[in-house]
């Protein structure tokens, strides 16, 4: 299983992650920021739990986020 | 005219501390970020919504003018947010906008909130004035030009009658003092390149501060640069002509520091307004400018020129990597509670030792930056000559402590 997480209230809307893993982000009109589809929220930090296919493109926008608050875990 | 003339000047704010110590330096106006569309867009720089009735409310009764920096390129998705805060700004009466962007503009000038047109749009000559005259009463010119250019923008201006929305003649700013970068601002792509972090999104990560190599690709041999950072330029500093900056007939003095401790903006700012009222009462002397500049070494700075302003052909490098500040702040404690009867303010320290006779700093989002000498210091009611680390004691303080505050002390660097 992958778990991804992410630290929304830094983000800066830069859409990198909405390019590389299109199937699990999107940006929201409301406040410019991103949104990791179907996760959690527990004290701002947003948790997505996924199978592996969603481990290469989601390592591409962890890995591509300007300000680090994207990360993607294998268990 | 010129030196007559009212100067604005306009001090930076990356938080509730720094806006006060703008304030307790004598600032005209303030500039800050909300949320993250603006040249700071880290989190840790700027305000959110919610506190922009809080700011209002500071500025408004401290008679200071508030600006709020939009200047990001904007995508589609940032629109809602952008008018949002441009419409939370006209109603908690802020006082105009700093842009770039035409969505920005345009929204704003068509909701009737004051435009200024921001440094990233880098205004050079007088038609690109004539364009954005017809939304901006106030415009920032590109940091390049010369103090010659400059002059010849503001004389064609009051010539030519280029008015702005309200009626009256535009008005040109211009930064100061603080950081500069080694491209016109928003030309750079340094930071998108090597870290998708991109200078124009407001998350430069400052390649240019960085030392580098040149390596022969034929041959392999590797030259370091000699003792110079040869993309960083050295920080502007406009003190010792300040008279000559003031005749080219700007309005606005800039000064640049979103992301500075609370005592830069202190410092700095107090500077620039003494300068200024020296330059209109003709008591601009320089023997002030020494006293100034050794004011404004005691804070951040990567060593000063005068940038572009003088027409220099090329900048001037620093030498080494961050500050060259004369001070730094050693964090001691942190604030209990004040007894106003006796002037004294409790503090819990917790980081370093400290002793009478040193140099302390109190900051804090209410209390702004107060400095003072510890004259009179007690621990468990008796007066004592140093205090160690773990310790709670009673300081004498000037004005009021609270304990939001934290205690520093200032020590040579």
């Amino acid at each position: 299983m992958v778990i991804i997480t992410h630290h929304r209230r830094k983000c800066i809307g830069c859409n990198y992650c909405v390019e590389l893993a299109q199937a699990y982000w999107r940006m929201s009109k409301r406040d410019g920021k991103s949104v990791l589809l179907g996760a959690e929220e527990k004290k701002g930090v947003h948790t997505l739990r996924v199978g592996e296919e969603a481990l290469e493109a989601n390592e591409a926008a962890a890995k591509a986020c300007p300000v680090n608050i994207i990360q993607v875990k294998v268990v | 005219m010129g030196m007559k003339k009212q100067v604005e000047l306009l001090a930076p704010a990356g938080n509730f501390e720094s806006m006060m110590a703008a304030i307790q330096g004598g600032a005209d106006a303030v500039y800050f970020g909300i949320e993250q569309l603006n040249m700071r867009a880290r989190a840790t720089m700027n305000f959110t919504l919610d506190d922009l009735e809080a700011v209002s409310k500071l500025c408004q009764k401290h008679g200071v003018r508030s600006y709020i920096t939009l200047n990001t390129i904007l995508y589609n998705h940032d629109l809602s947010l952008m008018k949002r805060i441009v419409d939370e700004a006209i109603k908690h009466q802020i006082s105009a906008v700093i842009a770039s962007d035409q969505a920005v503009i345009n929204y704003a000038s068509s909701k009737g909130l004051p435009v200024h047109i921001s440094t990233q749009v880098n205004i050079s000559n007088i038609e690109t004035v004539k364009f954005y005259a017809h939304f901006a009463d106030v415009m920032v010119l590109a940091r390049e030009l010369s103090m010659v250019q400059m002059k010849e923008i503001t004389q064609a201006i009051e010539r030519e009658q280029i008015k702005g929305p309200s009626g009256e003649l535009v008005k040109i700013e211009v930064f100061a003092h603080g950081a500069l970068c080694m491209a016109i601002s928003g030309k750079c792509y340094l930071s998108l390149h090597t870290h998708n972090s991109s200078a124009n999104r407001g998350v430069c990560i400052q390649n240019c501060r960085r030392t580098y190599d040149v390596k022969d690709r034929d041959e392999g041999h590797e030259f370091h640069i000699e003792n110079e950072y040869i993309l960083s330029p050295k920080d502007l500093n406009t003190l010792p002509f300040l008279d000559q900056l003031l005749d080219t007939g700007v309005s606005v003095l800039k000064l640049e520091g979103r992301a500075r401790a609370p005592e830069y903006v202190k410092t700095v700012t107090k500077a620039y307004k003494e300068a200024i009222e020296a330059v209109q009462d003709g008591s601009f002397t320089q023997e002030k400018v020494d006293t100034w500049m050794a004011e404004v070494e005691k804070v951040y700075n990567r060593g000063f020129w005068g940038g572009y302003y003088l027409g220099k052909q090329l900048g001037e490098w620093s030498d080494s990597y961050g500050s060259k500040a004369t001070t730094k702040k050693v964090y001691l404690g942190k604030g209990v509670r004040f007894f106003p009867k006796l002037g004294v303010g409790e503090f819990k320290i917790e980081g370093h030792q400290f002793a009478k006779g040193d140099t302390l700093l109190v900051t804090g989002p209410t209390t702004g930056v107060l400095e003072f000498t510890a004259e009179e210091i007690r621990v468990e009611d008796q007066a004592v000559e140093t205090v160690a680390n773990g310790v709670s004691c009673s300081i004498r303080v000037p004005e009021k402590i609270r304990a939001s505050d934290k205690l520093y002390k200032i020590v040579a660097a």
